[in-house]
């Protein structure tokens, strides 16, 4: 069983997404707007929910790297650094404190700091990126890996993200118990205008915020709020991150996203669809079965073709 | 107690009555476009997965009369031996000790909760076990025509009545049927059926085809119970990362040994 998670390393860690993701078709945009909370016009569900429903990805990277989201893995031994200066990268995930850096207690920046060299060259379990391991992908970095799908009930928004699924509770059930951790966390949301407004606790901490090895522990709270756009085709993640374990400050991350529909080509990372078997006209796309795991196969990458 | 001892007596019959509730139709929950609702939380009180056919107490299964209509799956001889081998090293090679996707129609009678999440359009089905989604069309649309290979199948369903029949292809090998190692090629084809016994209650169907094991086609049958539990919900279970969960994250300096 070891044996295969490093090979599933070696060969999807290491070797393919340093230079082709970094590179690749990714990145859309250095820079994105601001959308601020207030009233939805747009359409709305039978329950009042804003309509938000359909295909979504980040706008700016993967998780090679999460403060300087366009420049690649830190300490990547296999491609040159980013020759541009930093104003014409995307900016930081980190948009709160202002210098887009993580308030990390010095043990844990130590700690950030081995990883990111360990990634290289893992010799101890925790240097590989869980996700590599197709755990996940948790909060926020499901966000930032592949495109995503939401759909919304009375009750509930689901998102199915490439690596996980989230359930985010719109019942008023009450939360679970403070003992109970989980990748996700525990969602808890509602609706103010048109901006979803999600509390997460039990948090396991396990998820990492990318290759470039930032964490929360499991005592960390996020509030989340994702604010839509009056044209419904873009949204801001905007979460404020409480973990006193391993910061010294609250911290605020944001994430911009868009929407794809039929009008969008498919795309093998943010937009992953096939167009439906059908009589009629219309074209409808679908997206296929996300198994990872068993597929041993560390990026959920699809089933083998017979 | 004596409620969920009586569903388990019904459960275990592939036969069910179902000229008990005079006023189902007003009864069952419905979508805006009148088709039956089977949003919420669900879960067998069978024994199926233990094994599917009649069999005794053992130590790792409950005895049971099976849920299949015949009581007995019609192996082809060969196949029968493979399934002898299974059985003998169940506790090795059942894939659901590993926390592996279950399967169609496996994830539906494990006994644990799955949540159904249902559109005009597609019913979500969210296993709590492995967290394993599985879609099922509801939109007009067909099998892909691509020749892939699934751990849940291509499930495309369409109403006759009030019964939702799902047919389901495109599968792999490597899931199986239940603990015991009743088991299935990547032929394998079933078709689903669910239909409200009441407002609490379906009543599951799956006609499974594989002609490289069996012989002929064989239906299962059991019933799913709503979740009816105050404040009852999914629990996020992604059982497969147990094996390294340990790793992560980074502890204070305190809370090392």
């Amino acid at each position: 069983m070891k044996l295969r998670i490093i090979l599933a390393f070696l060969i999807s860690g290491a070797a393919l997404p340093a230079v082709s993701y970094a590179q690749g078709g990714i990145p859309i945009e250095t820079s994105f707007p601001l959308i601020e909370s207030g009233d939805w016009k747009g359409p709305r569900l039978p329950d009042g929910q804003p309509d938000i429903q359909g295909h979504w990805s980040n706008t700016i990277a993967n998780h090679n790297n999460f403060t300087d989201p366009q420049s690649g893995i830190p300490n990547d031994p296999t491609r040159r650094p980013d020759p541009r200066p930093r104003d014409q990268r995307a900016p930081s995930r980190v948009s709160d404190p202002a210098d887009g850096q993580l308030p990390l207690k010095p043990w844990a920046l130590e700690k950030v700091k081995e990883f990111q060299v360990g990634f290289h060259n893992p010799t101890k379990e925790e240097y590989i990126e869980p996700l590599a391991r197709c755990a996940p992908a948790g909060v926020p970095k499901s966000f930032y890996w592949h495109g995503y799908e939401i759909s919304q009930y009375t009750g509930y928004v689901l998102i199915q993200f490439n690596s996980g699924t989230r359930i985010i509770h719109l019942d008023k059930k009450p939360p679970l118990p403070a003992n109970i951790k989980l990748w996700n966390g525990d969602s808890r949301g509602r609706w103010e205008g048109n901006t979803l407004i999600v509390d997460v606790a039990n948090h396991n901490g396990k998820a990492l915020l990318g290759r470039s090895g930032e964490f929360v522990s499991e005592n960390a709270r996020i509030q989340e709020r994702y604010i839509f756009s009056e044209d419904g085709k873009r949204y801001n993640y905007v979460a404020v991150f409480d973990d006193p374990t391993v910061y010294t400050r609250l911290f605020t991350v944001t994430i911009p996203a868009r929407r794809y529909t039929e009008e969008d080509q498919p795309h093998g990372w943010h937009y992953e669809v096939e167009p439906a078997n059908h009589p009629g006209g219309e074209l409808i796309h679908e997206h296929y079965e996300r198994i990872c795991a068993e597929n041993n196969g560390a990026f959920g990458m699809p089933a083998a073709k017979l | 107690m004596a409620l969920v001892l009586s569903s388990c007596a019904k459960t275990e019959s592939a036969e069910v009555d179902k000229g008990t509730n005079q006023n189902l139709d007003a009864d069952i929950p419905r979508l805006a476009n009148g088709k039956p609702d089977f949003s919420g939380i669900w879960q067998t009180t069978s024994a199926a997965d233990y094994d599917l056919e009649p069999h005794s107490n053992r130590r790792d299964a409950r005895p049971s009369a099976g849920v299949v209509e015949g009581k007995y799956l019609p192996y082809l001889p060969e196949a029968l031996e493979q399934k002898k081998i299974n059985f003998e090293r169940r506790h090795e090679l059942d894939p659901a000790l590993k926390g592996w996707t279950l399967g169609v129609p496996r994830g539906v009678y494990y006994p644990e909760p799955f949540q159904i999440f249902q559109r005009e359009k597609d019913l979500i089905i969210v296993h709590q076990f492995g967290h394993s989604v599985r879609t099922i069309f509801t939109n007009g649309t067909g099998h892909p025509k691509d020749l892939y290979d699934w751990w849940l199948g291509d499930s495309r369903g369409k109403w006759e009545d009030d019964t939702l029949v799902v047919d389901v292809k495109h599968f792999n090998d490597k899931t199986w049927f239940d603990r015991t190692g009743n088991y299935h090629s990547d032929q394998l084809h079933v078709v689903e059926k669910w239909q409200f016994l009441d407002k609490n209650t379906i009543e599951y169907r799956a006609t499974i085809e594989d002609p490289k094991v069996y012989s002929r086609p064989w239906t299962l049958s059991v019933i799913l119970h709503r979740h009816r539990e105050k404040d009852f919900q999914l629990i996020e279970d992604y059982r497969f990362t147990l094996d390294y969960e340990e790793f992560y994250p980074p502890k204070p300096p305190q809370e090392k040994n």
